[in-house]
């Protein structure tokens, strides 16, 4: 007879076994979390928990924030919101030499404000920044690297898919992570516009100045971007300030884009479908994986394996901040392989226990906090990094004449930068933290 | 497969099958997307309604959690037959169109066992939350509601995973009368 943790280890060999082979990550949990549920504890057990457990998973209410968050970016990228943006951040920042850059990145972050999901503002905001910074003879890694790092901002700053998805797993409130992302999400903008400034310094020529608007513009394009400052207020301003839930709140905030995109004869009936479409597939995939870290959740737990990783680290004589790095260090290796999302479902499960038993000094609900943001920011940099970067993908699909390998070595500087961010945030768990200590 | 195929009248409806199997995910899906839009609108009403006048309705807790569910159960079959499901393909990508097109197959093997598996359980479940009736708290609409839709959408996701595993084998027919030497 095997031992559960052998089972255990086999199980995961498996499965790592069946999405090599190209088995869709949800059904490879799917599976070999059943199969191994009824190894251990026979088949009986797996049936009857089969009956009610994807209805149960699915109808989890604080979930239901993701698919109107989805659908809220969804339909903010249909409606011109980067535009207004891209075209306000132009008018503050344009005169200065990188300045395109630097609108790019407040653009982006601007639109991560509305929208929960990297790809969807990479791909927004590249359709609307990448000609413009072609047009002003940018050098196309610098451009094409501006984008992809700052789609990140998407996900960065909150609502954010991959928080929401967190925060599920490891049962902690999504309001205060929102609140924890916000000051972090700020200075990972700051940083990139810092970051830009460098690089133009260093590579004369690169980022070229563009020519001042008139005060005329200049009132114009502020203006046009208030209704996204005005949404992100309702919407986040809302969830902080208490006023409702974040279910409600995504649920207002799809109303007001589809108002304002409705108001200015930005949207169609089309591009309803047409989010509708995407919502469908974005959210059918996350909600999947999510019963597959049920099931795999369940199996793990039974076999002891979480357990044993927790007991083995914590054995192995090593700090609580060398572990941390170490974790680090593994979440960036998983990075160049799969997408953020399934890997926070399919490691945050093993590596939580490890910090929860480890003392950094602060609260459980503080760790929650601090260890998520620190997850965010790592998990966002395999968007960027070879050899899978998603975001480098969707960018270099719209510059199909800038070689990828130019954009990787576009977006080198960020991930610099990027890795500074997370030294800083590990170093200092105030800045995090800041916010939602102040809220509470 | 066509060649041997009776014509004639049968065969036109036959042959219209496969766009109907690869658009009804797609109209299931939407149908659930506009469960959704009515989520969102009764969910923002009653919140702005709590703002307001300090009187949210009272359902909407449930019915979010009960409609959202459903909802996510139709876009299953959709994601199924758009490769809506993540995979990792970093380590295959160097093998060939055969290798890949068998590897499809595989997926949408596990796909349609999956939905099998998933279909049978919550019969059985739905007919077990009808015996022991279970209905929301704030509103008397019992919880078996759910299961009806969400069978239909795992009947749908089995026949998505029998056009995707077509598909799988299109591609590996197309690669047969050109064996190449490497493969024999």
């Amino acid at each position: 007879m095997l031992s559960n943790i052998a089972i255990g280890t086999a199980g995961l060999a498996a499965m790592l076994a069946l999405i090599v082979v190209r088995v869709p990550i949800a059904y490879a949990m799917i599976l070999v979390g059943a199969a191994g549920i009824s190894l251990i504890d026979g088949p009986r057990i797996v049936m009857s928990q089969l009956k009610n457990l994807p209805y149960s998973t699915f109808s989890n209410y604080d979930l239901s924030v993701l698919p109107m968050f989805v659908l809220m970016g969804a339909l903010a990228s249909r409606s011109g919101l980067s535009r207004d943006l891209f075209r306000a951040g132009n008018a503050w920042l344009g005169r200065l030499r990188g300045g395109l850059a630097m609108a790019t990145v407040v653009a982006c972050g601007g639109f991560g404000a509305v929208c929960g999901s990297s790809l969807a503002t990479a791909s927004t905001m590249g359709q609307v920044a990448l000609p413009e910074l072609r047009r002003l003879n940018y050098a196309p890694s610098l451009a094409t690297g501006t984008l992809a790092a700052g789609g990140t901002l998407g996900i960065l700053v909150p609502p954010s898919v991959v928080l929401i998805v967190y925060a599920i797993i490891i049962e902690t409130n999504i309001v205060t992570l929102f609140a924890a992302a916000l000051l972090p999400g700020l200075l990972a903008v700051l940083f990139f516009i810092v970051t830009i400034a460098i690089y133009v310094r260093l590579r004369p020529g690169s980022g070229p100045r563009g020519e001042a608007v008139s005060p005329h513009e200049l009132r114009a394009a502020t203006i046009g971007v208030l209704p996204v400052f005005l949404i992100f207020g309702i919407v986040i301003g809302g969830i902080y300030g208490g006023l409702y839930n974040p279910t409600p709140a995504a649920a207002i905030g799809v109303f007001l884009v589809a108002l304002h995109g409705f108001g200015l004869r930005r949207l169609v009936l089309r591009d309803v479908v047409d989010s509708l479409l995407e919502t469908a597939r974005t959210a059918g995939f996350i909600y999947l994986i999510l019963l597959g870290a049920a099931l795999l959740s369940i199996f793990m737990s039974r076999a002891g394996v979480p357990q044993a990783v927790a007991e083995f680290l914590h054995g192995s004589g090593l700090s609580p901040l060398m572990i941390l790095v170490l974790i680090i260090a593994i979440y960036l290796v998983l990075g160049c392989l799969m997408d953020s999302l399934s890997m926070i479902i399919l490691a945050t499960p093993f590596f939580w226990p490890v910090i929860a038993g480890l003392d950094y000094g602060l609260s459980v609900d503080d760790l929650k906090l601090w260890y998520g943001i620190i997850t965010l920011v790592v998990v966002e940099l395999g968007l960027i990094t070879p050899p899978v970067g998603l975001n480098v993908f969707i960018i270099n699909s719209l510059a199909r004449d800038v070689p990828m390998r130019e954009t990787f070595k576009g977006v080198m500087p960020f991930f610099a930068s990027e890795i500074v961010r997370v030294t800083l945030l590990v170093a200092f768990p105030a800045i995090p933290l800041a916010l939602p200590h102040w809220l509470s | 497969m066509a060649e041997d195929r009776p014509s004639g009248h049968e065969s036109a409806a036959w042959a219209r099958l496969p766009s109907l199997a690869r658009a009804g995910p797609k109209v299931w899906a939407l149908i659930g997307g506009i469960v959704l839009v009515a989520l969102v609108l009764m969910t923002a009403g009653s919140a702005v309604s709590n703002l307001l006048f300090h009187r949210p309705y009272v359902a909407d807790y449930d019915l979010v959690k009960h409609g959202v569910a459903i909802a996510i159960f139709t876009f299953l079959p959709y994601c199924e037959i758009t490769h809506g499901n993540v995979t990792v393909d970093i380590f295959t990508e160097r093998m060939g169109d055969r290798a890949k097109a068998l590897m499809a197959l595989l997926s949408s093997l596990v796909a349609a066992g999956l939905a099998v598996l998933l279909f049978r359980q919550m019969w059985l479940g739905m007919l077990d939350y009808m015996e022991y009736r279970e209905v929301m708290i704030s509103i008397p609409i019992p919880l078996w509601t759910a299961f009806p839709p969400a069978l239909v959408s795992l009947a749908l996701l089995f026949v998505a995973a029998l056009v995707t595993g077509a598909d799988a084998i299109g591609g590996l027919r197309a690669e047969a009368p050109g064996l190449r030497p490497t493969l024999g």
